[in-house]
């Protein structure tokens, strides 16, 4: 037998050691404060990105073979992983409720987050599927972690979606491992493009990608999600959870397959589409639950152009939304004016960071990822700002009137200094790390051109945002078009019928009656006395089978 | 030496069986210790032939039973897959029903036909010629019918006449078969490939579906499945042991059989029944699961999940790629473990709980955790999710359907993954999420019981997780591939 493993442990421990936290809760008796521990389960992880993600692990006796490898733009994505999982962890630990349901949550977290650190450690198909279903299919238990019949309701959605979408990735992989004939992403990428079935195996991954990403028209269970799920819940879903298919789209996307035009194309209605249509929200998580959807489009559209500024673009979109998601859970929180003052101020920068404002690093995003684009995504991109800044700041009207349940003050100190850390990340973070991930110079974002391409879509933002406070917009329900599928009753109804029908149908009645045949001959009245009838019914069959073959043939 | 194994295999459950009904119905130590003295034994000697048969050792006896009729018991790679499975299965099920029955009526007659049972299985798997399969078959056949039939109340008598019907004429079809096929080519061994040229393609297409026929009603192929549901009326050991292993098995091996050692896979393929076989093996995977959806009985809901899994095993059989090949064999080991799981469960809360209904499965996840962890480890293993058994299989159809050049296989994959979420996912959202009645009852303080369904739970999980370590069943079934059926 060959060695269990070959290579380095350490990108086996970063994923291992979040499972072991999430076991803590089986642990009766630390099961209701097991929230408690959550900040600690990402730190491993933090650590190795900022190590730079070293190490390779090939683990030959496992599932069909674990390969462990850092993918491209890992160590971005891991560190933002991270640190959006800590800070969320951090604000968990310090607002949900001890008791058992806390403990399903906590131990369903660390399962979703090592399915997230996965996605972007994975080097064979399996692994990756084995970590995209982690983190799919356990964060069904942050969507209804409340139990309302409101949170319930998305749960329903998002499983249903999550499901199809795993069904559609493995018809993908599979595809695409036939046609390699072996199970590393890097050959699988290679085989699609030209697989007998490739076409269809890319279509496939698309669509179990882009519902996890919140790829319109697949978008639809983040805008009904996020208002469901309790504030970590939405944090670690918005800012981290969906750059899982993001990545995906990444590593499995043939370069110049046509798949790329539908990539931009649909990110293109994404980012301007879904940011519009966030201003017919009114509850603001529900708002900004769109602002990903639109935020995630852009990225599609980088992703598209094969742009290298994706991961730098996901490392500042995923901090500062998780920022603004736990900025709904410190307002709610907040007690006094002053309280709700900062915070608004706090989310207010974020804001203009993620619209593209300079200096903060959403600025450096923006540039970082038009470079070498052609100048009409160049400009949508610039033109982006201007939505991006109208449903922000939309976001932040409806914030500002949001109604607290206040928290001691230690309390909410706590929590601020949580979204405080993930905002003061979000601009910071991109300049320190300008030169690692761009070509251009460090002064390139302090052009006079740049700096005015940043400020003219956010000026202009905000005067649209006074008139949309001006004129309010209609007020729909979050889900958009979920209104165009038929309603449950129309469903239930036509379904029990036919299922009615088949349960009284044809087959199940010729069936009785060809049974009543065979049993009305003889009905053993002595009920362990079967053999002279077994006897009788083989001797009978075996005489008209030797007739049958007694013919000559 | 040689000789001797397998024949000791087969005594290791046919003595048992034979003293077990000459036992007083209060003697349960000595019927307790026989019975699994017997699975001790046979299970070392299989661990022991594991060891021997992979270094590529093989072990025959002959026995003449009549002139020209001889009993050939030979062990190869594929026997063993079976016999390992249904002897630890064997044994885990015998601490079950031991368990499970305590103190009632008719023990000696239940565990006698019990352990008949399992020598028929473990006969059916060593044959090593048709007419040794049969003999072992129609053993099966009739020794499982006391079985269902155990309660002796209305349900299990019609259940289990329900069950006659459809085995006889199964068994009639088979005898068919094998009288047509065998005058024409003389006594056919599984070692040595028959010479089909006597036969004209027509007579052998007939030949083929008479055996289909026979073994299919085994094997729950739609429309033949009807007995299966019906005989969830039976005890929770029986559909343990019999209905998820040993008699459904029976059926998906002899499949096998008589795809590969008996028409050899290149005559099925030059034939044309291949592609039927795999159409109706699809049909059945999806009917079964349309119609488990329906079920509002846990058992129920099972027993079509089975009809539907089983025939992955048929379908791997039938596309003839050594992929599909190897996940339809190996198959037939996860789809045994977590399905003996899951029936374990639905027993435990049946017996502690009186829950046999899915909407009283409600909160039960707080009030037995281990059997309801075990009972979501199974039906997500039967999702396909990962690193659970299921997905292994599954990924190996998948990969087999496309290299046999028959893509719609995914379609069916894809299908069943969304019906078995669609009908197991509700089941494990009850049990955890929703609370529980006012007077719901039961508890989990019976080892006997729970830990079996602990062991092989543990087995579906692990035989996933480290599906490509050569000991594994992938491995076994890759080995089984590559070294009797390979190019």
């Amino acid at each position: 037998m060959s060695a269990f493993y070959q290579g380095s442990l350490v990108p086996l421990a970063v994923l291992v050691w979040p499972l072991l936290v999430g076991l803590v809760p089986v642990v009766p008796r630390w099961r209701a404060r097991a929230v408690r521990v959550l900040p600690l389960a990402p730190l491993p992880a933090l650590g190795f990105a900022m190590a730079g993600a070293p190490g390779e692990l090939f683990l030959p006796d496992l599932m069909l073979g674990v390969h462990l490898a850092a993918v491209p733009g890992a160590t971005l994505f891991l560190a933002m992983t991270a640190l959006v999982w800590t800070v969320a962890g951090w604000h968990a630990a310090l607002t949900l409720r001890a008791g058992p349901q806390a403990g399903i949550f906590a131990g369903f977290w660390c399962l979703t987050l090592a399915g997230n650190l996965g996605v972007f450690l994975a080097g064979d198909v399996v692994t990756f599927y084995l970590a995209f279903a982690a983190v799919s299919l356990a964060a069904w238990f942050l969507v209804v972690h409340d139990r309302t019949a409101k949170a319930l309701a998305a749960g329903r959605l998002y499983i249903t979606l999550a499901v199809l979408g795993e069904a559609a990735l493995l018809v993908g992989l599979m595809i695409g491992a036939a046609a390699a004939d072996d199970l590393r992403i890097s050959s699988v990428r290679e085989a699609l493009s030209d697989a007998p079935m490739g076409q269809l195996g890319l279509a496939a991954l698309v669509v179990g990608f882009g519902i996890k990403a919140g790829m319109v028209p697949l978008h639809l269970w983040l805008p009904v999600a996020h208002p469901a799920a309790p504030v970590p819940g939405s944090a670690v879903l918005s800012g981290a959870i969906v750059k899982a298919g993001l990545i995906g789209m990444v590593l499995f996307l043939p370069q110049l397959s046509g798949w790329q035009d539908v990539l931009i194309v649909l990110g293109l209605v994404g980012g301007f589409g879904a940011a519009l249509w966030g201003l017919t929200q009114r509850n603001p998580k529900a708002v900004l639950a769109y602002s990903p959807v639109s935020q995630m489009g852009l990225l599609l559209v980088l992703v598209g152009t094969g742009s290298g500024g994706v991961a730098y673009y996901a490392l500042h979109h995923g901090l500062a939304k998780g920022a603004l998601f736990l900025g709904v859970g410190v307002l709610i929180a907040a007690a006094t004016r002053q309280q709700r003052r900062a915070v608004l101020v706090v989310a207010g920068i974020v804001a203009l960071s993620v619209a593209g404002l300079p200096p903060a690093g959403g600025a450096l995003a923006k540039l970082a990822a038009k470079d070498g684009l052609p100048a009409v995504l160049v400009l949508a991109l610039t033109l982006s700002g201007v939505t991006t800044t109208l449903v922000l700041g939309w976001f932040l009207v409806r914030l500002a009137q949001l109604e607290a349940r206040p928290e001691p003050r230690h309390l909410w100190r706590g929590l601020f200094a949580g979204c405080m850390v993930l905002a003061a990340l979000a601009l910071v973070l991109p300049w320190v790390l300008w030169e690692q991930a761009s070509a251009l110079p460090l002064h390139y974002p302090l052009r006079s051109v740049n700096l005015l391409a940043g400020f003219w879509p956010v000026l202009l933002g905000i005067g649209c945002v006074a008139l949309v406070c001006w004129r309010n917009p209609p007020a729909l329900q979050p889900g958009d078009m979920l209104a165009l599928l038929p309603e449950r009753g129309m469903v239930v109804g036509p379904k029990q019928g036919a299922e009615g029908r088949l349960r009284r149908g044809a087959t199940a009645r010729y069936r009785r009656m060809a049974l009543r045949a065979l049993l009305r001959s003889r009905r053993a009245d002595i009920p362990l006395q079967p053999w002279p009838r077994a006897g009788l019914v083989l001797f009978a069959g075996a005489l008209a089978l030797a007739a049958l073959i007694g013919r000559p043939g | 030496m040689n000789a001797a194994l397998p024949v000791l295999i087969l005594l290791s459950s046919l003595v048992p069986a034979g003293v077990t009904f000459f036992l007083a119905q209060d003697s349960h130590t000595l019927r307790n210790t026989l019975n699994l003295g017997g699975a001790v034994v046979k299970l070392g000697l299989i661990i022991w032939m594991l060891f021997a048969v992979a270094g590529g050792a093989s072990y025959e006896a002959s026995l003449p039973l009549a002139p020209g009729l001889v009993m050939l018991l030979r062990v190869d790679a594929l026997a063993l897959l079976f016999i390992s499975l249904s002897a630890t299965l064997w044994f885990l099920t015998t601490i079950y029903a031991i368990a499970y029955f305590g103190t009632k009526a008719e023990l000696s007659r239940f565990f006698g036909f019990f352990s008949l049972c399992v020598a028929a299985t473990t006969g059916l798997a060593l044959s090593g010629s048709l007419i040794s399969f049969f003999i072992f078959f129609e053993l099966l056949t009739l020794s499982t019918w006391p079985l269902v039939a155990h309660k002796q109340d209305k349900p299990s008598l019609s259940a289990a006449r329900v069950y006659l019907a459809y085995a006889l004429p199964g068994s009639a079809a088979l005898l068919w078969a094998i009288i047509w096929l065998e005058s024409a080519t003389g006594p056919v061994l599984f070692t040595e490939p028959p010479d089909l040229s006597a036969l004209d393609p027509g007579a052998l297409r007939g030949i083929f579906a008479l055996f289909i026929i026979g073994v299919g009603v085994k094997a729950a192929l739609v429309p033949l499945h009807g007995w299966l549901p019906a005989d969830m009326a039976a005890p929770a050991p029986v559909s343990a042991l019999l209905h998820a292993v040993a008699v459904v098995k029976a059926g998906a091996f002899g499949v096998v059989r008589v795809i590969y050692d008996v028409f050899g896979a290149s005559n099925v393929a030059a034939l044309g029944v291949g592609e039927p076989l795999a159409i109706l093996a699809s049909v059945t995977i999806v009917w079964g699961s349309v119609r488990a959806l329906q079920q509002d009985e846990i058992k129920k809901r099972l027993a079509f999940s089975t009809v539907s899994q089983v025939s992955y095993i048929v379908l791997g059989a039938a596309l003839a790629s050594p992929l599909a090949m190897i996940g339809g064999l190996v198959h037939l080991i996860h789809q045994g473990l977590m399905k003996i799981t899951m029936f374990f469960c639905a027993g435990i809360y049946d017996e502690r709980a009186g829950v046999r209904k899915i909407t009283e499965l409600n909160g039960m996840g707080a009030r037995m955790p281990w059997t309801s962890v075990c009972f979501s480890l199974g039906a997500m293993g039967m999702i396909g999710l990962p690193p659970l058994a299921g997905f292994v299989s599954k990924f190996y159809l998948g990969l087999g359907g496309l290299e046999a050049g028959a893509p719609w296989v995914l379609g069916v994959l894809v299908a069943s993954t969304l019906l078995n979420a669609a009908y197991f996912l509700p089941l494990l959202y009850r049990l955890w999420f929703l609370p529980a009645a006012e007077d719901a009852r039961g508890d989990e303080r019976a080892p006997a019981l729970v830990v079996p369904a602990v062991v092989t739970a543990t087995a579906a999980l692990g035989v996933g997780l480290l599906a490509a370590s050569p000991i594994s069943p992938l491995g076994w079934a890759t080995l089984i591939v590559a070294r009797e059926y390979g190019p």
